[in-house]
């Protein structure tokens, strides 16, 4: 289901919990809401790889509205992208300046500093991205992997190795828009899986510049929660054993169990080839993310983990002649990780095959 | 912006998750393993314990751009001012004797970067791994070269990274973690927290200072398994540990024999010379002390070699490995510094040591009584002009050495005609006991005849056999 084109933008989960929204399900994230049309129509347009009419929109709009932080990040983006790095580092550095609250002009700026080869410089926009809002995941990451080489760079000094010839530089992730919620407070679960619904919500509009009293971030981070976090929301967990179905689709649930515990396995053993068969031609990854990079993304999380372990429980199978649903609870182990989360794979039947249509997270 | 909260916050802060497995995995590779544990009692000691702060730092890596200094032979190497170590302790930079050398480094500089690294220790220790991590950022930046610095710096940052990060770097770390030199600044990092832990008890003097003349500000003491250099003021109260520095020893470790073998000797000695930086090449560092290795004693037993210094660090190494050099003792810059303005020539005595043993003043006191009996033995032979008494004071192969041309007193004889019966006091006495397989005593001290003002200064070594001291040579110093 393709969705309207959203910003392909990372988000807001622990590191834990991200890294298998990431990796797995990046389609149910929570998509950003963007406040005006004329933001979607710039993202749009950079999605589209137009670059300079969206810079050219961008201008108009800002000529407006010249403190309107959305769209001063899009062009922010828009720079970075046409490798403007000097114009790119300004606006980020005015936006961290007028609204220090936001964390994404930060994560870019470290962006372009890691790539300036900037490292400690970085680390500090990471951590300043990360004050701002303790569990943005993607600054998280990226302040992983700044981690990673500056520990790296440390090492190299404490041993007295030549630095210039140490591995590839990481490249860190560029945030593509500023998230704006919906609305705090609505069903847990639309936390994540429902993100495809509702097109942002228009009051929540990006407000103009200094923050009108954020709603105090320690309560905001406990609402959702649980959710992530799963474990507990039993209204949402089927009940384990598929209630008593018609005969006539029992073949069928059986033959999407085996297609969701062959991709669980192939994604375990890393047998990537298999994994992505797994998905359908029409699967969409979220917020708009080319089905190649998506896959490139997969790649890069799942190969080169020392081990995975991937455990489907509860496994609750709902066919639809056609289609069905897979709702389970996936219990993820990578290397030191260990991740509980519920997880729906929406199927589409082909022949003989089920394959993936959709991956969320939640429900 | 009123909305800029995010969905997806969890109650677990990021990282606290892993926190147990990681920091398992931490500490099987990293150098704070040795810390952790016992790092809060160092601080604890280095406060109680007599009066050192935790100040030193130095010491480090095999540079192994040795300059094959190890042998009188081998030193010409250095361009401008390298001289033959017979030379250097004859003095072309010699500074005169009982003049500290001076130097104009800020007093707080030393030991500081130690302290700090400590600090990082105790922290994490205590479980602050990001304040830990903040401290290690500025002392890395402060002492860039600080190779152990860089590596705890590196272990705090790898704890930050989430395990299940799998790019080139936690490769190319776990590569790096590995690698065999690692094991030398693991080494060097136990050694320092042990000599901060383990701290010398209260009142105490290393066993080879029985009693020194407060003509010796300074006294030097090296332990070569703790890798640490004390340093004492000397007074009329005694001797105080000042400071002590972490420092580096010879490759081959200690106990040298023979020229070129790469090991620090032991043994009771004296600073020769200071020599000047601008005369030496960058990688002697802030500057140099030679010793009188091989002293009488050494040359006694056949030891060979020369050209042992204490100096300082090469600009990319803030200090070395614990085995490190071809036989000198190496310490920081700064804190060589701090020695620099200290020592006195001919006066500030080294003694460098396996391990120091320590003892209380009345032990120092019972153990130089035999000694202060065979000087004072000697002494009244030679003032009663009863020549084969004195002799028995001597061994055959006595020797003696001066300075000065030997003004006729060149045999054992001429000691009584020296005297001609008159009274004599001697003054200023040190005794430093040095003990191996042979027990040995090396005695400074000044003469003053009876109706003159000031005499002579001599320094002997005495060797004893059975229940009597001999000497064996003589040192005529002024």
């Amino acid at each position: 289901m393709p969705k309207s084109p959203r910003p392909r933008a990372r988000f807001s989960f622990s590191p834990a919990v991200r890294a298998l929204f990431l990796a797995a399900a990046t389609c149910g994230a929570v998509l950003p809401a963007l406040a005006a049309p004329e933001h979607e129509e710039v993202d749009k347009l950079m999605q589209a790889g137009k670059l300079d009419e969206a810079m050219t929109k961008a201008d108009a709009f800002l000529k407006d509205k010249p403190r309107d932080p959305q769209m001063r990040f899009l062009k922010g983006v828009i720079q970075l992208d046409t490798g403007k790095r000097a114009e790119a580092i300004a606006a980020f550095t005015q936006l961290t300046q007028d609204a220090p609250e936001l964390p994404e002009p930060y994560n870019n700026l470290a962006v372009i500093y890691a790539s300036q080869n900037q490292f400690d410089k970085a680390r500090g926009a990471l951590e300043s991205a990360i004050r701002t809002n303790p569990s943005y995941a993607t600054a998280q990451e990226n302040l992983g992997d700044v981690y990673a080489r500056l520990a790296s760079q440390a090492y190299s000094k404490a041993l007295q190795l030549d630095q210039n010839n140490t591995a590839v530089q990481p490249k860190l992730a560029v945030i593509r828009t500023l998230f704006t919620p919906t609305p705090v407070g609505g069903k847990p679960t639309a936390v994540v899986a429902s993100a495809a619904p509702a097109p942002a919500p228009v009051a929540k509009a990006p407000a103009p510049a200094p923050a009108p009293a954020a709603p105090p971030p320690a309560k905001v981070a406990a609402a959702p929660a649980p959710v992530a976090a799963a474990p507990k929301a039993p209204e949402a967990t089927p009940a384990p054993a598929p209630a008593p179905a018609p005969a006539a689709s029992t073949a069928s649930n059986a033959e999407v169990e085996s297609a969701v515990r062959a991709w669980a396995s192939a994604w375990a053993s890393q047998d990537m080839e298999r994994y992505l068969a797994a998905y359908g031609p029409d699967f969409a990854p979220a917020g708009g993310q080319s089905r190649k990079s998506w896959e490139e993304d997969r790649r890069a999380r799942i190969v080169g983990k020392t081990s995975i372990s991937v455990n489907i429980e509860n496994l609750a199978i709902k066919v639809d002649g056609q289609t069905a649903t897979a709702k389970f609870r996936q219990i993820y182990r990578a290397d030191n990780l260990n991740v509980s989360s519920r997880k729906t794979l929406d199927m589409q039947r082909s022949g003989n095959h089920w394959h993936i249509r959709k991956e969320s997270v939640g429900g | 912006m009123a909305d800029i909260v995010r969905h997806g916050r969890l109650q677990n802060p990021p990282f606290r998750l892993r926190s147990g497995q990681l920091l398992a995995a931490l500490m099987t590779a990293s150098a704070l393993m040795l810390a952790a544990p016992g790092a809060a009692l160092a601080s604890n000691n280095t406060k109680t314990g007599s009066s050192a702060k935790a100040k030193a730092t130095a010491g480090g890596h095999a540079g192994n751009r040795s300059a094959g200094r190890s042998s009188a032979k081998a030193q010409p190497k250095g361009r401008k001012g390298a001289v033959a170590a017979e030379a250097r302790t004859a003095g072309a930079t010699a500074r005169p004797a009982r003049k500290p050398a001076s130097n104009a480094a800020p007093i707080q500089e030393a030991g500081n970067a130690e302290a700090r690294l400590i600090a990082v220790y105790e922290m994490f220790g205590r479980g602050q791994a990001r304040p830990a991590l903040a401290k290690a950022r500025d002392l890395v930046r402060d002492y860039p070269n600080f190779q152990l610095a860089q590596l705890v710096y590196g272990d705090l940052l790898a704890a930050q990274v989430p395990p299940s990060n799998a790019l080139p770097d936690t490769a190319s770390i776990a590569k790096m973690r590995g690698s065999p030199a690692m094991a030398e600044l693991h080494e060097e990092s136990k050694r320092r927290l042990q000599a901060l832990r383990e701290r010398p008890p209260a009142n105490t003097v290393p066993s080879q200072f029985l009693a020194l003349s407060t003509r010796s500000r300074y006294a030097i003491a090296v332990d070569a398994s703790r890798s640490r250099l004390y340093l004492f003021e000397n007074s009329d109260k005694g001797l105080r540990l000042t400071a002590d520095y972490y420092i580096s020893v010879g490759k081959s470790g200690t106990d040298k024999a023979t020229e070129g073998d790469a090991r620090t000797p032991l043994g009771v000695y004296y600073i020769t010379s200071s020599l000047d930086p601008k005369s030496l090449k960058d990688f002697y560092g802030a500057g140099a002390l030679p010793i009188n290795y091989p002293n009488p004693y050494d040359l006694r037993r056949g030891k060979t070699g020369g050209g042992i210094w204490l100096h300082g660090t090469p600009p990319q190494q803030f200090a070395r490995a614990p085995l490190a050099s071809d036989g000198c003792v190496v310490m920081a810059n700064p804190d060589l510094k701090q020695l620099l303005r200290k020592v006195q020539i001919g006066a500030t005595p080294v003694v460098t040591a396996r391990s120091l043993q320590w003892i209380t003043q009345p032990q120092a006191e019972k153990e130089s009584q035999s000694i202060t009996g065979a000087i004072n033995g000697w002494k009244d032979a030679r003032a009663n002009g009863n020549e084969a008494q004195l002799k028995k004071f001597y061994l055959p192969d006595f020797q003696r050495s001066s300075k000065k041309s030997t003004e006729g007193i060149s045999a054992v004889d001429d000691e009584v005609k020296y005297a001609q019966g008159k009274r004599v006091q001697l003054k200023d006495m040190s005794y430093l006991h040095w003990r191996d397989g042979d027990d040995t005593m090396i005695v400074t001290f000044g003469e003053v005849f009876e109706g003159e003002k000031s005499g002579r200064s001599r320094r002997q070594y005495w060797l004893r056999q059975g229940t009597d001291w001999k000497l064996f040579h003589e040192e005529i110093l002024g």
